[in-house]
């Protein structure tokens, strides 16, 4: 069994999947630091021209922030979702500035921490859809899965060695996200900020943000939180992949049906937000790390436990019947 | 004689409600070499799918070794290699990498077995150059080095000479008779060229359209052929084949011909001297397998 | 290359990483816990408003308990809570049942618990009760921890009238409602583990003037836990770092057994 798993290891970096991963991730890590560090410059160089001061003090941009979102949300005709999302992060400001945490000056660690956040629904996804789509189908497309089942190996463990392989390559993928943003992000700010505290577990009632239940944080220590979920939708998004893969003889097929989800999941989100089936598929409960953020929740009544859960069963039956499928296929290439 | 290393009884396919393969039947001994013989479509990859466990059979048995493939897949896997419709290989390693990889998936082949392996199809120069840079015919010799690293003890090959040009598939057939006399593997080899199994094959299976039509060795198949007397009285000659060795006969401007098995013709011309005819020219005309194989694929047209 | 040094780097780091995710999976889950609660407990079906208009507390129980996070149990793996536990221990004691109601809401400070008693929504819960246990002022103190230090002594004196202020409101309202019923103030523990004499001074303070208008009335228990925690914090916090987890709870649930009865 650990040959067979080495074996599909050496097959994944062969293939210079992560060469092509981490090319990727390396242009939108350094695009996307560079345009918050540009973002983050003029601001201050607002300030010194508003201000006429050279020291600048975070508080003055965060007062700006909060005033404008206080005059867009009385405005008559947004509509109250919308306004509520608007009220937590006023409350969430307040709460910052009470409490003296910089939520403006950028830092490697809230980088990474952001570019998860981000990632998470869609980016992070697509990229372990790169690693796995060709996981089985690419075997069938390129008829080598003939020499691979015509072994003394049974077909589960030949389907179970590469599915190990695979969570062993996600875990491993998860984790340079999270070195590379932070190291390219770090090139630009210049400001680490790994001990810096941070709040979280805020939760909402009585459609008010409480800040009793949260919890006082470093930065590290929340990224390896905001990483775990990644992680985790990284795992559940393998499973399903290993599924399509199975199903499906051509890689491309493969990769365009996990796309056209992974999109179509987005759209359905925000415009079926209303039907209550939507809040049961799988890239509708992605975005994990909004409920360690308490931000704006697109379906009413879903929590962290309930997107975990949906997640999960998603990925035990999406394992369930690749094995069975592959067990079963005729193998016909 | 000994025991049989591959036998597969009452083997049926269907795939979407249509019956590829019909009751295919047969088996191979230790050390000998079986052409499995067909015009294209007629079934002959479908079955050696079965064989290796590629595609579930719709009914029928096969057993390798003594194992039934159903029941004892990894036993009776153990004992086969094999190239199904072309050498496919993963493009972007070296040979020897897919060597190395497709060995450590079988019990204890060392690195000896597969240095073995690698001289045995005479690929020592290549092996570590890219498969996607090779030729055809070094592709195909490593569809058989990989084939052989777990030394097999029936090794299936379908339409191995596909593509490769006159010098490769000579140099092929070598290779493989080679293995059968020196290491006693047993091979089933597939094909849609009579030349090839002629010169290759112990004995030969004929399918056609999902059944087996024919099953005999090549020799007994080869030794029947066509003999024409030019007699003084051809029906005289006719009478006794009719009486004395049931063989129907025809008579033509050429003379009297019948269709049988050569080894009789010394006791047949005997008997027609003793009758007292006199025979002025016996003519043996040898059937090809070519001859075998239309008239048998012919008759099943009817 | 690839056996010798690429494998074992490869299969070391994914089970040291997957060990941590994994780790840090657990952790989120319980940090965004405290979410949980108010969402799990509310109907599917029903509009979030209904549900914030009418609390769920029965008009008549035995024990009530009223207050902040501590109250609601925010931490209890089991989300028992101290109120639960301690009814448990005196069923286990003579066998009676006794019912329990709870106004706990996270996140409460004393003015907001004054407001709640005075809204007269729960009335006749607080008429009808036996037994009230308060748990209030760990947010009104715990706002303060991040000023700055020179005004930090002037700030606290003003958040500890402030509170004692709303704290004898508040029992007073309630003892307008209910003259018989016997009250149990929790005291405050220190949280965190490095010893900060400034912090242990204010803790200190809050907790006596909260048992001097403890002591005023001999129908108020004022109950230590202080001390119940002071090198317990391993065993008795959640992994929050702030709320108690069932094995604090339950030491609060056991000081409350112990000096109620
Ligand atoms: N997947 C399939 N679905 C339906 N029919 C098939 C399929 N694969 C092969 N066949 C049919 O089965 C017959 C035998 O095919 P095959 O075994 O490949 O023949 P051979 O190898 O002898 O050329 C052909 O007539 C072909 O049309
Ligand atoms: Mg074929």
């Amino acid at each position: 069994m650990i040959a067979l798993i080495r074996n599909e290891i050496q097959k994944i970096l062969l293939k210079k999947k992560m060469l092509l991963i981490l090319f990727l991730l390396l242009i939108f890590v350094t695009l996307f630091s560079y345009g918050q560090n540009y973002a983050y410059e003029r601001t201050i160089e607002q300030f010194e021209a508003e201000t006429s001061e050279t020291a600048f003090d975070w508080r003055v941009p965060a007062g700006q922030r909060l005033d404008d979102l206080e005059r867009r949300r009385s405005n008559e005709s947004i509509p109250d979702e919308v306004r509520a999302s608007f009220d937590r992060e006023i409350q969430q400001l307040n709460y910052f500035i009470d409490n003296d945490i910089n939520p403006i000056t950028p830092t490697a660690f809230k980088f990474n921490a952001e570019f998860a956040e981000q990632g998470i629904v869609l980016f992070i996804p697509l990229l372990v859809v790169i690693l796995a789509a060709d996981l089985v189908s690419g075997e069938f497309s390129k008829k080598t899965i003939k020499i691979l089942l015509t072994r003394a190996v049974p077909r589960w463990k030949i389907l179970l060695s590469k599915y190990l392989a695979l969570l062993m390559m996600t875990t491993i993928l998860v984790f340079i996200v999270a070195v590379l943003s932070t190291l390219v992000s770090f090139l630009f700010f210049r400001e680490l900020g790994a001990s810096e505290p941070v709040v979280t577990g805020f939760s909402v009632f009585e459609g008010q943000l409480v800040s009793d239940s949260t919890v006082l944080v470093s930065r590290l220590q929340y990224s390896v939180f905001i990483y775990s979920l990644v992680w985790f939708v990284s795992i559940i998004i393998a499973s399903i992949t290993l599924l399509i893969s199975v199903t499906v003889d051509s890689s491309s097929s493969a990769i365009g049906i996990l796309m056209a989800s992974l999109i179509g999941g987005q759209f359905l989100q925000f415009f079926l937000a209303e039907w209550e089936l939507v809040q049961y598929f799988f890239v509708t409960n992605l975005d994990l790390t909004r409920y360690l953020t308490g931000s704006y929740q697109p379906v009413e009544g879903m929590s962290l436990t309930f997107s975990i859960l949906t997640l999960a069963v998603w990925g035990g039956l999406s394992l369930i019947f690749s094995f069975i499928i592959f067990n079963r296929k005729d193998v016909l290439v | 004689m000994a025991s049989s290393v591959l036998k597969v009884s009452n083997l049926t396919k269907r795939i979407k409600k249509t019956q590829i393969i019909h009751d295919v039947s047969f088996d191979i001994k230790e050390g000998e070499i079986l052409g499995f013989l067909g015009p294209n479509g007629s079934g002959k990859t479908t079955t050696l799918r079965m064989v290796v466990g590629l595609i579930r059979p719709t009914s029928g048995d096969i057993q390798i070794c003594g194992h039934a493939l159903k029941e004892e897949y990894i036993n009776a896997m153990s004992n086969v290699g094999c190239i199904i419709e072309g050498p496919d290989l993963y493009g972007y390693m070296s040979g020897y990498k897919n060597l190395e990889l497709l060995g450590s998936m079988s019990k204890d082949v060392t690195k000896k077995d597969i240095d073995e392996a690698v001289s045995l199809v005479g690929m020592e120069n290549r092996i570590h150059d890219k498969v996607d840079v090779y030729s055809m015919g070094m592709k195909q010799r490593i569809g058989l080095a990989q084939a052989l690293i777990h030394k097999p003890r029936l090794l299936i090959l379908d339409e191995p000479t596909n593509g490769l040009d006159p010098q490769g598939i000579h140099e092929f057939r070598e290779i493989v008779k080679k293995l059968a006399e020196e290491k006693g593997i047993s091979v089933l080899i597939s094909s849609h060229l009579i030349s090839e199994v002629q010169l290759m094959c112990d004995r030969v299976s004929i399918i056609n359209k999902g059944r087996i039509i024919k099953n005999a060795s090549i020799e007994d198949m080869l030794s029947t052929g066509e003999v024409i007397w030019t007699l003084d009285d051809p029906g005289k000659g006719q009478r006794i084949l009719e009486e004395t060795f049931e063989i129907t006969s025809t008579i033509d401007q050429r003379g009297l011909s019948a269709n049988l098995d050569i080894s009789r013709l010394p006791d047949i011309n005997k008997a027609f001297f003793d009758a007292g005819l006199r025979i002025s020219l016996v003519d043996n005309k040898k059937q090809t397998l070519e001859d075998l194989f239309l008239s048998l694929t012919h008759e099943e047209k009817i | 290359m690839f056996k010798k040094i690429i494998w074992p780097l490869i299969v070391t780091s994914a089970s040291i990483l997957s060990i941590l995710f994994l780790y840090g999976f657990i952790a989120s889950i319980t940090v965004s816990r405290g979410e949980e609660e108010p969402v799990s407990s509310e109907d599917q079906t029903e509009p979030v408003q209904e549900f914030t208009d009418e609390l769920p507390v029965a008009e008549v129980s035995d024990i009530l308990v009223m207050g902040d996070s501590l109250g609601a149990g925010v931490g209890d793996e089991e989300n028992r809570g101290f109120g639960e536990r301690y009814r448990d221990l005196l069923t286990e004691a003579d066998g009676e049942e006794r019912t329990l109601a709870n106004m706990s809401v996270p996140g409460y400070e004393a003015p907001q618990l004054l407001e709640q008693i005075e809204s007269g929504e729960f009335d006749s819960a607080i008429a009808s009760t036996e037994l009230i246990i308060i748990s209030i002022g760990g947010n009104d103190l715990n706002r303060l921890q991040i000023e700055d230090e020179l005004t930090i002594s002037l700030e606290f004196e003003e958040t500890l009238s402030t509170y004692i202020g709303n704290l004898e409101a508040s029992i007073e309202a309630v003892r307008a409602l209910n003259p018989e019923a016997q009250l149990a103030l929790i005291g405050l523990y220190n949280p965190y583990r490095q010893e900060n004499p400034e912090l242990s001074r204010f803790l200190m303070e809050w907790n006596f003037e909260t048992q001097l208008l403890a002591s005023g009335d001999d129908r108020i228990t004022h109950i230590p836990t202080y001390e119940l925690f002071q090198y317990h914090l391993d065993d008795y916090l959640s992994f929050d770092q702030f709320h108690p987890n069932g094995a604090g709870y339950q030491a609060i649930a056991e000081a409350l057994d112990r000096i109620l009865n």
